[in-house]
């Protein structure tokens, strides 16, 4: 019988389709004559088809990984700044004015509070602390903003919610409002949640 | 969504300012760069994980990005770096978890696509085995072959998107077969032929 002399690297590129059309159809008439090869061909050919099966099995259909709109957005919003945008200097100026009214303790920014989380807990408005119209400023900043408040206000009702359905006791909406509280700062929103508070203490 | 917008335009779009482009170019490739990280790290939370890394990351360069190539060969660049640091800072062994086979597995149930249901624990038991033969190759090996075999990709931009020569990209290829041969063996010793 005659030696073959067919590479190992030949049969791997035929099982993987990577031979061209005339090699290809060479080697398949060198597969006619020697049975070494055809039993390599084989033997590749089905540790593909094992792979492709269990591969298959393991993800058979695309999945779309869950919320990454949202979550990108979010994490952006996280981020450190790469630039000092117009966004997060007005934001700036937003949470200074705030601390200027904090510290005068004007009474009627209580009020303003307590009847904007009502609008916005009751009604359902999309209420936007920071009064920019982010319809109108079509950035990355202005998108990474909005889900942030949409992402505060979310939690914020959530608090509520259980709160006003009783569902966590006193200790519970202390601990999630802080946390608001927290998520907020910078915003309209931390005041809301510290007002929030308040009432708690008051109320238990 | 038009499919006649081609990636290029979109990325154009969004250094011009439009949002809208990046979405739209994270819908088209989400599910691709997902279902390669998720075989890359066989964990769902990880992977989703990952994900999100890509495009973050990709949302911040792609405004000074240059394209030399194709973005879903960027963005598989993006993965594949990655998927090798996370390899690499989980050193120890890349546990292969059953949990996260069962999370897919709801999730496949709840989109109503789920696969034969009626396929028994044998056949699931020797899935995992292969796969774990797989998990076995170096990275590189790995790599490259999910990027050939499963992404659809030609040797030139499996070698494009890992950075190395098309005869590399060859070697490990066929390292890749050799070892799962050597690997797999016993399998079809003990069952088949
Ligand atoms: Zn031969």
């Amino acid at each position: 019988m005659e030696k073959c002399k067919t590479s190992e690297a030949r049969v791997i590129d035929y099982v993987y389709g990577e031979l061209d059309q005339s090699e290809s159809s060479a080697f398949e008439q060198h597969l006619a004559t020697c049975s070494k090869c055809t039993r390599k061909v084989y033997s590749y050919s089905h540790v593909l088809h094992l792979v492709d099966d269990a591969e298959s099995e393991f993800l058979p259909v695309a999945l779309a990984p869950r919320n990454l709109e949202a979550k990108l957005y979010k994490r952006l919003a996280d981020a450190p700044p790469e630039k000092n945008s117009i966004l997060s200097r007005l934001s700036n100026y937003f949470s200074n004015l705030l601390l200027v009214l904090h510290e005068q303790k004007v009474a009627s920014i209580c009020i303003f509070s307590i009847a904007a989380i009502a609008v916005a807990f009751f009604v359902g408005n999309p209420f936007r602390p920071t009064t920019l119209d982010i319809n109108r400023i079509n950035s990355a900043d202005a998108r990474i903003e909005q889900y942030r408040h949409n992402d505060i206000q979310r939690n914020l009702e959530d608090v509520l919610r259980k709160k006003h359905l009783r569902h966590s006791d006193s200790w519970d909406t202390v601990s999630q409002l802080n946390r608001v509280k927290d998520q907020a700062q910078g915003t309209d929103w931390a005041n809301i949640a510290k007002n929030q508070l308040k009432r708690v203490h008051s109320e238990f | 969504m038009d499919k006649m917008i081609d990636d290029e335009m979109l990325v154009a779009q969004f250094k011009s300012g439009s949002q809208k482009a990046f979405d739209e170019l994270m819908k088209r490739y989400e599910r691709r760069i997902f279902g390669y990280l998720l075989r890359s790290v066989r964990n769902y939370e990880d992977a989703e994980e990952l994900t999100l890394e890509v495009f973050f990351k990709a949302y911040r360069a792609l405004g000074t990005w240059e394209p030399k190539a194709k973005f879903s060969t960027w963005l598989y660049t993006i993965a594949s770096n990655l998927s090798i640091d996370f390899h690499r800072a989980k050193s120890r062994q890349p546990v292969y978890m059953l949990e996260d086979e069962d999370v897919i597995e709801k999730r496949l149930i709840a989109t109503d696509i789920s696969s034969n249901p009626e396929k028994n624990l044998e056949d699931k038991e020797r899935g995992r085995i292969i796969r774990e033969a797989v998990d076995e190759l170096s990275a590189k090996q790995k790599s490259v072959f999910m990027l050939a075999r499963y992404e659809g990709m030609q040797i030139k931009e499996v070698a494009e998107t890992l950075g190395m020569a098309e005869g590399t990209v060859k070697i490990h290829l066929h390292r890749a077969i050799k070892k799962l041969q050597t690997l797999l063996r016993p399998l079809w010793e003990n069952n088949e032929i």
